[in-house]
């Protein structure tokens, strides 16, 4: 359907080679199963950057039209899921800089989003909504998605002994707020 | 607690209503880009088909204007027709000041080759020559020995009615050495005779003679007194075998330029309609 050219660099054992291919829009069957498998990531990631419906909404538009129209052939799931979460990552950091969301302030930013959560995870989620934005997003990807910090490193541009302090943080931040919270 | 956290987080889902909007929002994206790439496709098909037509046009074009065949035609005036494979006289040229001086006063251009012939042979030039009993030589000349064959075999039939008419047929490459000459292909096979009897004869001292005068010259340095060659010569004997008593006006050699054609029958070599 779309036919593009792209080039793609990847460092190999012997240096840098250069793949050019020919790509096509993924089919619709793609994109809703990509939908099935990662839109709990990317809510979950927007509820980590943002405060409102209105902006989720906008992200998923951004994050699955990105994914329709990406070129990126994925070598395995976990690559798919780690290009999910960066394109997710970026889309809201870009609302979040965005002119107009810098100077206004939307009605649903009242909404407070764990409220709908049980009450048993509600507190732990508000806990985590109230540690600063990079902090949350850590924790997100090493408690949740279970990625070690390395991978975290690599996955936000940080560097790896960034991501421990701020794990370290985050967890010392959490214990306060939480009581009894153990790191097991 | 980190199961509580994992927990936690796991109670966040996408809700279907966020999902299916998201759906629609790209299946009306998508839809754009189809309907995107439809238009540029569609917008495509008239340049294609302008160009389509262009190339069309400039094949057609070639392939009409392109002259597969040459008639020559050497009275004293010597002119050429080029026909195309619609047999369709694309090109008239006139190789001397009478040639030339008759393909303006003739207009043959895109007319039938043998309705061009029959023009040219009725013209009041060519008239007068032949009423001085000159002589018409007729080639035809092309790399396709079949349309050639067939061409002849037409032009020996519109010329049947005029006398001392002779005909044959050639390849391109003879025509071609004719050009460099400076000599239409009838003079030009005159020349290769006439200088098989005589060595010394050049090319300009044939280009103003007359078919006729060319004949006689022939005829004279041959030692052959003989005006007329039965018909029964020529068209007798479908072989095509010319006996060595006629090398006056028939030679057999194949590199004087009569080595495709006849005039009747398939012969190679000068057909003629007789000293009528």
């Amino acid at each position: 359907m779309r036919a593009d050219v792209a080039a793609m660099a990847e460092d190999g054992e012997e240096g840098i080679s250069i793949r050019v291919r020919i790509f096509t829009m993924r089919s619709e069957e793609e994109v809703n199963r990509a939908i099935e498998r990662y839109a709990d990531t990317v809510r979950r990631l927007c509820m980590i950057h943002l405060k409102n419906y209105a902006d989720a909404e906008d992200i998923f538009q951004t994050v699955f039209l990105k994914y329709v129209l990406s070129s990126i052939s994925f070598e395995s799931e976990e690559h798919e899921r780690a290009w999910m979460i960066r394109v997710t990552i970026n889309a809201c950091k870009d609302l979040l800089k965005s002119f107009y969301r810098s100077r206004t302030v939307s009605l649903d930013e009242l909404v407070d989003w764990p409220a709908e959560a049980p009450a048993d995870h509600r507190e732990v989620l508000e806990a985590v909504l109230s540690l600063p934005q990079k902090n949350r997003v850590v924790v997100y990807l090493h408690y949740y998605e279970g990625y070690t910090a390395p991978e975290i490193g690599r996955l936000l541009r940080k560097n790896t002994n960034t991501v421990y302090t701020l794990l370290t943080r985050s967890r010392q931040m959490l214990k306060k707020k939480l009581e009894g919270f153990e790191d097991e | 607690m980190n199961d509580k956290l994992k927990e936690a987080f796991g109670e966040i889902r996408a809700e279907e209503q966020l999902k299916e909007s998201t759906r629609r929002f790209l299946a009306q994206k998508t839809g754009d880009v189809r309907k995107y790439r439809g238009w540029g496709y569609k917008r495509l098909i008239p340049v294609v088909a302008s160009m389509a037509i262009l190339v069309a046009g400039w094949g057609g074009y070639q392939v009409y204007f392109k002259p597969v065949s040459v008639i020559s035609i050497d009275v004293n005036p010597s002119l050429e027709l080029g026909v195309n494979r619609f047999d369709r006289v694309v090109s008239v040229k006139g190789f001397n000041e009478d040639g030339r001086k008759l393909a303006d006063s003739v207009n043959v251009k895109y007319a039938e080759y043998t309705d061009a012939l029959e023009e040219i042979l009725s013209s009041d030039s060519v008239r007068r020559c032949l009423r001085r009993d000159e002589v018409v030589a007729i080639d035809v000349v092309g790399d396709d020995e079949s349309a050639c064959g067939r061409m002849l075999t037409n032009i020996e039939h519109c010329t049947s009615g005029h006398r001392n008419t002779y005909c044959g047929s050639s390849n391109i490459e003879d025509v071609e050495a004719a050009h460099e000459l400076g000599l239409s292909y009838g003079k030009y096979r005159a020349y290769l005779e006439l200088r098989e009897l005589d060595p010394d004869v050049m090319p300009e001292d044939i280009q103003g003679m007359t078919m006729r005068e060319i004949r006689d010259l022939i005829e004279r340095l041959s030692g052959d007194d003989s005006e007329e060659i039965p018909e029964d010569d020529f068209q007798g004997d479908d072989s095509g075998e010319i006996p060595e008593d006629d090398s006056g006006e028939i030679p057999e050699d194949d590199s004087q330029g009569m080595n495709q054609g006849g005039c009747r029958g398939g012969h190679h070599g000068w057909g003629h309609h007789g000293w009528e």
